[in-house]
C-alpha cells in the first residue's frame, strides 16, 4: 500500500474514531460515589494497605486514603481509577488546589482540585507520620 | 535459493478493517449496552500507539531484516513456497511467538517493550493496536532465527508474523463471550486471551498463545477464564498517563533508574533488567509468583484452583 494512503488511513481513523467517542460522552472522567469506591479503588492496587480512613476530594474525582502503612491517593484516570502511596512524593499547591509529583515516569502526577480551605488539610494528612 | 520472494505486506492492507471492526464493536456496545467499555483518551491513545509501531517497523524494521537475510545467506536449506510450507511456516511461527510472549512477561527487559500493550485498563478492539515502538531493542528476533536457518524463507517468515499479528486482532473484545467448544480448546479466542490481559493474581503470566491456544495447554500456562472471578484489566500497577511517549518508554526508564541506583552489586544491576517484572534487590516490590503467593495468604481457599497451581 502506498505510504501515502496508509497516512491517511491511519490519521483518519484516529481522528475519526476520537471525534466519534466524544460526541458519545465517552470522554466523562470517573467519580468516586462514595468511600467504599474509594476503598475499592486503593485495594484493587495495593490489596496489603487496608484503609483506616478516607476523604473525598470535593469534586468526587480523588480520594485520601490513610493507612496504618501511610497515606496514598486514589484518583480518576478517564475512566477508570488509579491509586499510589504518597511517601516520597512533592507537593505543591496550585490556583485549582494541590499538585502531587510522583517520581515516576508512568504516573508523573496528579492535580487535585481542593477548595482553599481544604489545602492545608490534605498537606497535613499527606505527610508521612 | 530464491533471494527476491515477496509476500503481501497483510498488517498494512489489513488497517481498513481494523477501522471497520472498532466502529462495529463500538456500535455494538453503544446499541446492546453490554459486551465491553470505550473511553476516548485510552482509545486514542491506543490507537496512536498502534500507528508508532507501524512507523517504527517502517524505520527500524531493516535491523531484523538485515539479520534474517544474513542468516538466509548462511543456511544450506530452502524448504520452498509451497502453501504447504507457508502452513508449517504459520503453525512453527506461532510456536515462536508464544515463546516470545512468555520471554516478554517473564524477563524485563522484553517486559519493557510488551508493557505498554497491557496498559490500558479496557479491553476492546483499540487494545489489539496499544502495541510497542521498541521491540527491535528487545532483540527477540533471535528466536525467529530457527526458522530461516531450517529453510523458511525469511519473507515468508514475517508473511505469517503478520496473519499471526492479524489474528489477534479480534480476540481483544468483551463483546464475544464464547465459542463453539472444539474452536476454544484448539483456537485462542477472546476468552482465553481476556484471562491474558487480567491484573488478577489469578489470572497473571498465563495464556501466552497467539493463535493456537494448544501451546499453553502443552507447556503448562493455560488457565481458563472463571466465571466466578471477572478480568480485571490493566498493570498490577496501573499507569497514571495517556502521554503515549510516557506509555512507549516508562518501563526502559525504571530499568535505568533500578540499575543506576547506588550501592548495588553487578549482579543486581544485571537482575533489574533480565529477572522478572518485580524483582527487587531489597524485596520492595513483588513479582507476579510474590503477587499469587501473597494473594493465597489472604484468600487461602483458592489454593489448588486455576492460576493457583
Amino acid at each position: 500500500m502506498p505510504l501515502e494512503i496508509l497516512l491517511v488511513l491511519v490519521v483518519g481513523g484516529i481522528a475519526g474514531i476520537t471525534v466519534i467517542l466524544h460526541r458519545l460522552g465517552l470522554s466523562r472522567r470517573f467519580q468516586f460515589e462514595n468511600e467504599e469506591a474509594a476503598r475499592t479503588a486503593w485495594l484493587r492496587e495495593i490489596p496489603d494497605r487496608q484503609p483506616t480512613r478516607i476523604i473525598l476530594s470535593p469534586d468526587r474525582m480523588t480520594a485520601l486514603i490513610m493507612t496504618d502503612q501511610g497515606p496514598g491517593l486514589a484518583w480518576s484516570h478517564g475512566a477508570d481509577t488509579v491509586a499510589r502511596p504518597v511517601s516520597g512524593c512533592t507537593t505543591c499547591e496550585t490556583e485549582t488546589g494541590l499538585r502531587v509529583e510522583f517520581n515516576d515516569i508512568g504516573t508523573p502526577r496528579t492535580d487535585i482540585t481542593l477548595p482553599g480551605t481544604d489545602r492545608q488539610h490534605w498537606l497535613t494528612q499527606m505527610r508521612p507520620k | 535459493m530464491s533471494e527476491t520472494l515477496t509476500y503481501p505486506d497483510v498488517v498494512t492492507y489489513a488497517v481498513p478493517f481494523f477501522i471497520a471492526a472498532i466502529l462495529i464493536e463500538l456500535a455494538w456496545i453503544v446499541i446492546k449496552r453490554r459486551g465491553g467499555r470505550y473511553e476516548t483518551r485510552d482509545a486514542l491513545t491506543s490507537l496512536i500507539m498502534g500507528a508508532g509501531n507501524v512507523a517504527s517497523g517502517i524505520l527500524l524494521g531493516f535491523i531484523a531484516w538485515g539479520f534474517f537475510m544474513a542468516l538466509w545467506q548462511i543456511t544450506p536449506l530452502d524448504l520452498g513456497t509451497s502453501w504447504g510450507i507457508v502452513a508449517l511456516c504459520f503453525v512453527l511461527d506461532d510456536l515462536r511467538y508464544y515463546w516470545v510472549h512468555r520471554f516478554g512477561h517473564r524477563i524485563r527487559w522484553v517486559w519493557a517493550s510488551h508493557v505498554n500493550h497491557h496498559s490500558s485498563q479496557h479491553y476492546n478492539l483499540t487494545t489489539a493496536l496499544r502495541q510497542t515502538w521498541t521491540g527491535t531493542f528487545t532483540f527477540m528476533m533471535i528466536v525467529r532465527a530457527p526458522l530461516v536457518l531450517l529453510g523458511f524463507h525469511p519473507a515468508m517468515v514475517l508473511f505469517c508474523g503478520g496473519l499471526n499479528l492479524i489474528y489477534q486482532f479480534w480476540i481483544h473484545t468483551e463483546a464475544i463471550h464464547r465459542l463453539p467448544r472444539w474452536f476454544e480448546a484448539i483456537m485462542n479466542t477472546p476468552s482465553h486471551h481476556r484471562v491474558h490481559h487480567g491484573r488478577n493474581a489469578r489470572y497473571l503470566d498465563c495464556n501466552y498463545a497467539g493463535v493456537f491456544i494448544i501451546w499453553d495447554k502443552l507447556f503448562g500456562t493455560f488457565v481458563p477464564e472463571q466465571a466466578s472471578e471477572k478480568v480485571d484489566y490493566g498493570l498490577v500497577h496501573n499507569l497514571g498517563t495517556f502521554n503515549p511517549l510516557r506509555v512507549a518508554f516508562h518501563e526502559w526508564a525504571g530499568i535505568l533508574r533500578d540499575m543506576r541506583q547506588p550501592d548495588l552489586t553487578l549482579r543486581q544491576r544485571l537482575l533489574y533488567a533480565v529477572a522478572p517484572p518485580g524483582w527487587s534487590h531489597d524485596q520492595s516490590r513483588q513479582t507476579s509468583d510474590q503477587i499469587k503467593a501473597s494473594h493465597l495468604k489472604r484468600h487461602p481457599k483458592d489454593k489448588g484452583t486455576p492460576g493457583f497451581s
